[in-house]
């Protein structure tokens, strides 16, 4: 045994003193370098399939869309992106895009609107089995194809008119068609390269891009490196290279940022904000999140409107976010700070002589007292510490007794679909920045809507809303359908609208901070 | 001679395999005379193998026995995972119904369940382990492909500072029973043993990454980036074994044969080291088994401290995800470790002490 660890030790040494590889962050010069964190390995690169926010990023970074966000409007109103114009005729029902000239993909091909075209055909095709196909839904035939109906993409509302320029029929008017558009589900597609490599396409040795960045490495698991796209159409990155790592665990990389090995960390954790925030290097900025409480409106006794009304009277969400202490703005009304529609005016209000009359509107008084409820949320801390607070809140203003349950997040959805309890903890997070987005999630015909609450006005209103081509107009009609749902059927308690912290490096500028939580490094610039 | 090359052949190959595995993980090039050596090696061991035809028949009946075990686990897991609440693919934005059809119907999920296994099994015998649900595209072998070095290398060196410290530790401290060393050594033993590793790495990090400098907080690029990483996950085990081995050693110490040894006047150290240690390690070597093939397939809490990318987290993450396909493949994976783990320890029980016989 004794020369078994001789031997072994002896290995080892000279294992340790043999030459080693160089290995230096992937020969990457820290000065032109902007290092970040994603998180985790994006699930895939492939934007017609990919759902998830770590995908985006790089996918954002590497492609582009028809339009784009401009986020120097307070509106956010789109600009030109691969399109360089674009029109609606027929009540916004027909949209017609230019396409730039000159864009090419990174293999030298110049891009053309069968690109695009291809891009969606792909998104909607049912062997492609795109969880984001209903983007498109509303182009005319896009959902028949996607459920296998029609077979001929033909059929489906997308033509190429004699000028080369794209022609989008929709099955109704749709007036935010376009932004549809930023997203990276809609970004067109190279069909022969797809071919050549099947699903190893996105491998950085075969994707071709035409994004500000190229894929440069892919190494699973740990990081991604992304490089300057010297043939970029557009005015080329001010930045040289991004090396984005794969760092799960937020106070690990709190510690890489702090020994300079990141130059950027979001995803903070909330138990150690306050501290943070003390740093020069922290930063905040308000997101499209709409953290909200639904109510199963068919179960005794939340199938009461007074009753529900009740509930969200009583509960103080001034309370809440001074609790969490991240810079989350109380909500009462449904549409998120930073979007047309938003009227922070609209919603029941903290008033608990308001939540008591309601209370015995309802039936309940000294002798009978309410029944106890249950109120569900998603395994994690902060869902846990606000549920606590509306246990301690309705127990104190309305003295209705309520347990607090938490389940595994997938568990928790299944709970949701097939046995909703009184009240569930869920989010939003905008898709594109249109009221719609938010408040088409409340119709009666949602999947998303787990409250069993329908109202046919509330249905006709945000149908209506889009195809209004009015701003104005468009905005009275959301806030009608606010008030219903907010103040007269209260099947929902909004809680708060969400915000993104991060800290960042004092040499990088120009970082991008956004409503939408879109990262397009192009324009950050390493001092 | 040839009885002693017999003898030795089996340990050394295993050394030799080691030094392989370690070279290989450090990245550096191959001497060909270091691979002609182990060539070499491996032939005689092949050939005790060959010769020994007890032992051969005794490996064939455990491959056997693995392989059943192996077919029982997959089904177990298979149908366990099916009764998990929560689909692969239920998410805070719930999909159209016509799309989560899309959906089944590429993955596979709305055939029937007996198919879905026939197919899962099939499958496994070509180490088909199918495509992860949640990392679109990827093959399951793959992805085990890619995490599992950084993991055997945590494990292995883990595994190494587990043995040279833990041992020696022992064995000294039962040398010195009750004196000042063998008190030192079982309070710093009783303190590994006591403190997790969630605790020891978020502390050497404290001290050797942010007051001291010496060492990089996280990451996984080199052996600088190793040791940390290494002393948190190999402390516990280090620990564990420093108490069995000293336990045992009490025991063998106070044998016949050792008073006899020590009575034809042999050194003390030649004592402990020839006579008391090889046969004090039984008991160590039962916990090598479970110990390897837990230290080999990671550990979820220093790999997530560390950012080291390792498949441990996907024992949890896969869970989380329902990705069913992923599951199934850190399960399998695992459980061979495990089996082949146990396996060499049987093998090498009978190597330490010849009185236990293989049947």
């Amino acid at each position: 045994m004794f020369k078994l660890i001789t031997v072994a030790l002896t290995s080892l040494l000279l294992s340790v003193s043999c030459t080693k590889k160089q290995k230096t962050e992937y020969g990457l010069d820290h000065k032109e370098t902007l290092k970040i964190n994603i998180t985790t390995e994006p699930p895939t690169l492939d934007w017609s399939k990919s759902t998830d926010t770590t995908s985006a990023l790089i996918q954002d970074n590497i492609m582009e869309g028809l339009v784009d966000y401009n986020f120097d409007d307070p509106d956010l109103s789109l600009k030109p992106s691969l399109a360089k114009e674009w029109s609606s005729t027929n009540k916004e029902q027909t949209w017609t895009f230019t396409l730039r000239k000159g864009v090419k993909w990174t293999d030298g091909v110049e891009l053309t609107p069968q690109h695009v075209v291809d891009g969606w055909e792909r998104l909607l095709s049912p062997a492609t089995a795109s969880e984001y196909a209903y983007f498109l839904y509303g182009i005319k035939n896009a959902s028949k194809y996607n459920k296998g109906e029609i077979k001929d993409f033909k059929e489906v509302g997308v033509k190429i008119n004699d000028k080369g320029q794209i022609v989008v029929e929709l099955e109704g008017p749709q007036s935010y068609f376009p932004y549809l558009l930023t997203h990276h589900c809609t970004y067109p597609v190279r069909k022969d390269i797809i071919a050549k490599h099947g699903d190893r396409w996105t491998n950085p040795a075969n994707i071709v891009t035409l994004g500000a960045y190229n894929l440069k490495t892919w190494e699973h698991d740990k990081a991604i490196v992304l490089e300057r796209n010297e043939n970029y159409y557009g005015e080329k990155a001010k930045t040289k290279n991004i090396l984005a790592y794969m760092i799960k665990e937020a106070s690990t990389a709190i510690t890489l940022f702090e020994t300079g090995k990141l130059d950027v960390q979001g995803n903070l954790p909330s138990a150690e904000l306050k501290a943070l925030k003390k740093k020069p290097e922290f930063k905040q900025n308000g997101i499209l999140l709409l953290y909200y409480y639904g109510m199963n409106t068919t179960k005794p006794p939340l199938n009461n409107v007074n009753f529900r009304k009740a509930i969200s009277h009583a509960i103080n969400r001034d309370e809440i976010t001074t609790m969490l202490d991240g810079g989350q703005k109380p909500m009462t009304s449904w549409v998120p700070p930073g979007m047309f529609g938003f009227e922070p005016e609209k919603g029941t209000k903290f008033n608990p002589s308001k939540a008591k009359e309601f209370l015995a509107k309802a039936g309940y008084n000294e002798e009978n007292k309410p029944p106890k409820i249950e109120l569900a949320y998603n395994t994690n801390e902060d869902h846990k510490r606000i549920a606590e607070n509306v246990q301690a809140q309705l127990k104190k203003h309305l003295g209705v007794t309520v347990e607090i349950k938490n389940e595994e997040w997938k568990s928790y959805l299944g709970k949701l679909k097939s046995n909703t309890p009184h009240i569930y903890r869920m989010g939003w997070v905008a898709d594109f920045p249109d009221p719609d987005n938010f408040l088409n999630l409340m119709t009666s015909y949602s999947d998303n809507n787990h409250t069993n609450w329908g109202n046919p006005q509330f249905d006709t209103l945000i149908k209506k809303a889009v195809s209004v081509d009015k701003k104005e107009e468009r905005r009275e009609l959301y806030s009608k359908a606010q008030k219903i749902l907010t103040e007269q059927d209260v099947p929902v308690i909004p809680i708060y609208s969400g915000v993104s912290h991060l800290l960042i490096n004092k040499r990088v500028q120009n970082y991008p901070m956004n409503v939408m939580g879109r990262r397009k490094f192009k324009e950050v610039v390493l001092k | 001679m040839i009885e002693k090359i017999r003898a030795y052949s089996f340990p050394a190959l295993l050394v030799w395999l080691l030094f392989l595995v370690i070279n290989s993980f450090f990245g550096f090039s191959m001497h060909p005379l270091v691979i002609k050596g182990t060539m070499v090696l491996l032939v005689v061991a092949f050939g005790y193998y060959v010769v020994n035809m007890k032992l051969f028949s005794y490996v064939t009946h455990r491959i056997i026995d693995a392989f059943l075990a192996f077919f029982a686990i997959a089904t177990m897991t298979f149908l366990l995972l099916r009764l998990l609440p929560g689909g692969p693919f239920d998410q805070e934005k719930t999909l159209p119904p016509e799309i989560m059809a899309n959906i089944a119907k590429k993955y596979n999920l709305d055939a029937p369940i007996y198919q879905q296994y026939f197919d899962y099994i099939s499958g496994l015998f070509t180490l088909d382990l199918g495509e992860s649900y949640k990392y679109i595209g990827r093959p399951i072998t793959e992805m085990l492909i890619e995490v599992l070095p950084a993991s055997v290398e945590l494990g292995v060196f883990s595994l190494l500072l587990a043995f040279i410290l833990g041992i020696p530790a022992g064995v000294l401290s039962a040398a010195n029973h009750n004196k000042f060393l063998d008190r030192l050594l079982m309070f710093g033993s009783i303190s590994g043993v006591a403190l997790p590793s969630f605790v020891v790495a978020p502390f050497l990090i404290l001290i050797f990454a942010f007051k001291l400098e010496w060492l990089p907080a996280a990451l996984w690029d080199g052996p600088s980036y190793y040791i940390l990483p290494v002393l948190a996950l190999g402390s516990r085990p280090a620990a564990t074994i420093a108490r069995l081995t000293r336990a045992s050693v009490l025991e063998v110490i106070a044998s016949d044969y050792i008073r006899t040894a020590k009575a034809k006047g042999l050194s003390r150290l030649k004592v402990l080291f020839k006579h008391v240690l090889k046969n004090s390690l039984l008991p160590v070597l039962t916990i090598s088994g479970p110990l390897v093939a837990g230290l080999l397939s990671g550990s979820f809490i220093v790999e997530l401290i560390f950012a080291i990318p390792g498949m441990a987290k996907h024992f949890v993450q896969s869970v989380n995800n329902r990705d069913y396909p992923l599951i199934m493949g850190v399960t399998l994976l695992y459980s061979g470790l495990l089996i082949l783990s146990n396996l060499i320890v049987d093998l090498l029980y009978s190597y330490f002490d010849p009185r236990i016989k293989l049947s």
